[in-house]
């Protein structure tokens, strides 16, 4: 029993149907997850046989991808969908073009695992950002896709202001970066990459916010993209 | 064993299907024995009356010379109505009887030579002297009524059958010899449509009964038609529904079953009785004929009226039409044709009516082609009412043509019905 | 949304509203709706309603079969006077006359609110005096050309004159569903009405003819205020600026069409219109 009583319809077949969209973006979502995490501790690690499997994964995920989006159309061409399960269908198919870019970003990240791993050397600068930033990118993720599991307004809310600690983190990291590459100039090829892997950890953010605010478009109508937390704090409060 | 198994269910329609289509078969051939069985009966009916009846339709003459003798006949001028009247046209017939057979001496035989010939032919030479007075004083030869019993004897003959009837002898030898020379036969009996009714068999026409029914049933129709549809307007779409309209309803259900004689006697206490109108009036035979009709016209008419689609009264009353504009113009067109089959049934009802019309006496022996609905005059069925009740043998062949008259006008409005049906009927 | 939170999420009465949710009034309101109740004998069958029909808006009225929605339709040209049981109590305003007043005279009235049916129910007519008709009773031409200059107009609008042009004396029961359907519009709007009542009027057409017609309405509603009744929810999604929901005889919500269909305020609504038990 969910709070959108999408069991509810008088067809089955339509429960089945949105029933099956909803398992299968979750279990894109598991994918991808799995994903981000082998790509931060392939850098990590410089693990190159990691890196190598995140780049396999990415042909997987996008297969899902391709095949959540038919099944979406599919629900839209025979069931000509209203109201929640309308927004239930457009957050599939908005969250999954959200999820297959975090897959992207995670690639990217295995990438640089690579980049940095055929370079070797010393593995000591811009490690500790990086990895701070990755915990709690990986955790923003996860959240996202609890909230969508459950239905949940107040994680995806947790994961707006997550998305919004993550930019402040990132702007950091990459001045202290930038602080590295001046004081030794023969580390800016390496600095560089974990700056890319920077970058995709913070797109990674808000790809991960976009899901939430799917979320809550999904359980309360309510648009809440480019809005200030503090706005879309006031919005929810009306609709409760 | 699965109730539900398809295999087993086929068996078992299989197995029952034989019976279902023997079934099937009797239940088919007790539709078209009765088919049949009402067929032959009406085949027994019409190839009776046809046959009794046809002979109606032929009339035998008998040739004459008849000499216009100023003598015989006892005046000097033609021309002159009042000598016309007194003239004794009877004498010439008897005399050119006498010239044909002038053997005959007898008084009683010379009696019965001179029935061989019809009162009518009496009238028919006086008649014809009125038209050429010039004739008086020549010499014609004439083919000249002959009395109906002759006519009997002479039909029976030339269809080969034997005869025992009232002819003499005698008057059978004349008749052998009037056939030798070629001087009796049979010709269109056209006096039978145009004129009344007669004692005379040979001289009885069916004009009189046919204007009279023509009469009485346009006086039905002018006058049942317009209050029946009337009633039926305002009981379908004005009357509210309460108790005394429901009264009104089963009233109206209950006359359509009442004995038609009932109405006749009604018709008898009020308008003979009450308000003085003469007896044996076609009008008189249409208000009661009318009483009769209208609970029939009243329940078609309502029923055609209910029959039309609620779909064109919504519309007409969306588009803002009155209550009457969308009767006048939607409900009535299109129930018409309904309206107008019960009228004719009505109609039809009406035309074969006998017993009502006998209560208000128009039953009486009338001669005269009736020119008005305020003629005495008879209708249809009572003449052939009349004709079966006389002793006359002739007559027996009259009333079955008579029916067949009756029947050829019934047929012809029906015909009528159907193609204003057709003309009027509109889908929607 | 927080009441589809609660359990009682199958139990209709626990969830009616004593008013509308939603945006029942309108600023510019053609026809001003207050406290209608319809009832047949004792058997009531619309619970006090208030709602504007907005000036030359289309507004869908949607809700499961015998919810009122007809019944409630048919209050506005009074057709429902038609129906010897049927009472109505409220008050209905149009341009500040009352509607729902027995001394009204209905035929100008019903001149100026014309109805659609459910069924094309042309009358047994050429195509001509079908569109004639209204005019005529209503003596809107004085002169032959003057009729036909309206019944020109009147199918052109209605998208149907270049189809019959040529046999406007053939009988307009000759005309396919659809165009039956779009003669009986232009014999509605021959009249010139201020309102266009519809009932179903698509339910018995094919796609083809239905999406000429709910184009018809688009173009119709230029100046004139449509009501339409209307059991395809896509249609009142294509067609309807605002929606209404109707369930059980009560107007559940009104809100801009958009609103509806994508993110209704009441349970119920979204229920219906999701297909869901309720």
């Amino acid at each position: 029993m969910d709070s959108l009583h999408l069991d509810q319809h008088i067809s089955h077949q339509f429960n089945e149907d949105l029933e099956l969209l909803r398992t299968k973006l979750l279990e894109m979502g598991g994918l991808v997850e799995d994903q981000l995490r082998d790509a931060v501790k392939a850098i990590e690690t410089a693990d190159g046989g990691l890196a190598e499997k995140v780049r396999k994964t990415e042909d997987e995920v996008d297969k899902r991808e391709m095949e959540l989006d038919r099944e979406s159309i599919t629900v839209l061409a025979r069931r000509q969908p209203a109201a929640s399960d309308l927004r239930l269908v457009m957050m599939v198919t908005k969250a999954t073009r959200d999820l297959e870019r975090i897959g992207d970003e995670a690639n990217k990240i295995a990438k640089m695992a690579q980049a940095l791993n055929e370079e070797g050397g010393d593995p000591g600068r811009g490690y500790v950002e990086l990895r701070h930033l990755a915990r709690n990118v990986i955790r923003i993720v996860g959240v996202s896709l609890d909230a969508f599991a459950r239905y949940d307004v107040e994680a995806a809310m947790e994961v707006v202001r997550g998305d919004k600690q993550i930019d402040t983190e990132y702007k950091t990291a990459v001045r202290e970066m930038i602080t590295y590459m001046m004081e030794d100039p023969r580390a800016i090829t390496r600095v560089m990459n974990i700056m890319w892997a920077l970058r995709a950890l913070e797109r990674i953010g808000d790809h991960a916010r976009n899901i939430a605010e799917h979320v809550i478009y999904l359980v309360h109508g309510t648009d809440v993209r480019h809005t200030s937390i503090s706005d879309i704090e006031k919005a929810l409060q009306q609709k409760s | 064993m699965n109730k539900f198994d398809p295999q087993r269910t086929s068996a078992l329609v299989e197995a029952s299907l034989k019976r279902r289509y023997r079934a099937e078969a009797r239940f088919k051939l007790y539709g078209v024995t009765s088919i049949g069985i009402a067929l032959l009966a009406l085949v027994v009916l019409f190839t009776d009356i046809i046959s009794t009846g046809i002979g109606a339709f032929r009339q035998t003459y008998i040739q004459l010379d008849v000499h216009y003798d100023a003598e015989v006949l006892g005046i000097s001028d033609a021309r002159n109505e009042k000598q016309l009247m007194i003239a004794n046209v009877d004498g010439v017939v008897k005399a050119a009887m006498r010239a044909r057979f002038p053997e005959v001496s007898s008084r009683g035989d010379r009696r019965a030579l001179y029935s061989l010939v019809s009162v009518g032919a009496t009238f028919d030479l006086q008649d014809e002297l009125k038209q050429q007075p010039d004739l008086l004083g020549q010499h014609k030869t004439y083919w000249l009524l002959a009395d109906d019993d002759i006519d009997s004897y002479f039909k029976s003959v030339q269809a080969g059958e034997s005869y025992a009837g009232r002819v003499s002898e005698k008057q059978i030898e004349w008749v052998d010899a009037l056939r030798d020379s070629g001087d009796i036969k049979t010709r269109f009996n056209r006096r039978f449509f145009t004129s009344g009714d007669s004692a005379e068999p040979e001289m009885a026409g069916i004009l009189g009964a046919l204007v009279g029914s023509l009469l009485t049933l346009a006086v039905t129709l002018i006058l049942s038609f317009p209050i029946g549809v009337a009633a039926a307007v305002y009981l379908e779409e004005y009357a509210p529904r309460n108790r005394l309209t429901d009264f009104i309803e089963v009233n109206i259900n209950n006359l359509a079953a009442v004995p038609s004689v009932i109405f006749g006697l009604l018709g008898l206490a009020i308008f003979l009785n009450m308000f003085g109108m003469p007896r044996s009036i076609p009008l008189v035979g249409g208000l009661v004929l009318t009483l009769m009709t209208l609970p029939t016209i009243i329940i078609s008419s309502r029923a055609a009226i209910k029959a039309v689609p609620p779909s064109i009264r919504e519309a007409a009353l969306g588009m803002g039409a009155s209550k009457m504009q969308m009767i006048i113009h939607h409900v009535l067109p299109l129930a018409m044709p309904g309206m107008l089959t019960g009228a004719i049934i009505g109609m039809a009802q009406a035309l074969g009516e006998t017993a009502p019309l006998l209560m208000i006496g128009m039953v009486a022996f009338i001669v005269d082609v009736p020119g008005g609905v305020t003629d005495p005059s008879t209708v249809l069925p009572v003449q052939i009412f009349l004709w079966a009740d006389s002793p006359e043998r002739a007559f027996t062949e009259r009333t079955s043509a008579a029916i067949m008259v009756l029947l050829g006008f019934l047929i012809s409005m029906n015909a009528l019905a159907v193609w204003l049906r057709r003309r009027l009927e509109r889908r929607w | 949304m927080s009441t589809t939170m609660n359990d009682t999420f199958l139990d209709d009465n626990a969830n009616i509203p004593e008013q509308a949710v939603g945006a029942p009034f309108s600023d510019d309101a053609k026809i001003a709706i207050r406290d209608v109740s319809v009832a047949y004998a004792d058997k009531k069958a619309v619970h006090e309603v208030d709602l504007d029909i907005g000036r030359n808006e289309v507004i869908a009225m949607i809700g499961p079969s015998g919810c009122g929605k007809s019944t409630f339709l048919r209050c506005l040209n009074r057709m429902n006077d038609t129906i010897d049981v049927c009472r109505v109590t409220g008050s209905i305003k149009m341009d500040d006359i009352e509607i729902n007043d027995g001394k009204l005279d209905v035929v100008p009235l019903r001149a100026r609110v014309g109805m659609v049916f459910q069924k094309p129910n042309p009358f047994p007519k050429s195509i001509y005096d079908n569109v004639a008709y209204g005019p005529r009773i209503h003596g809107l031409a004085n002169r032959r050309s003057e009729l036909d200059d309206i019944v020109e107009t009147s199918l052109r609008r209605a998208g149907l004159w270049n189809e019959v042009k040529d046999r406007l004396d053939q009988p307009g029961t000759s005309l396919s569903g659809g165009q039956q359907q779009r003669l009986c519009i232009a014999r509605t709007i021959a009249v010139s009405p201020e309102v266009i009542l519809m009932d179903e009027p698509c339910s018995a057409l094919d796609p083809i003819a239905t999406a000429k017609i709910e184009e018809l309405i688009s173009e119709l509603s230029n100046n004139i205020t449509i009501v339409i009744v209307t059991h395809s929810m896509q249609q009142a999604a294509r067609v309807s600026s605002r929606t209404a929901y109707f369930h059980m005889g009560r107007l559940i919500e009104v809100n801009p069409t958009q609103q509806v269909f994508t993110n209704p305020d009441h349970q119920l609504t979204e229920a219906y219109i999701t297909g869901r038990f309720g």
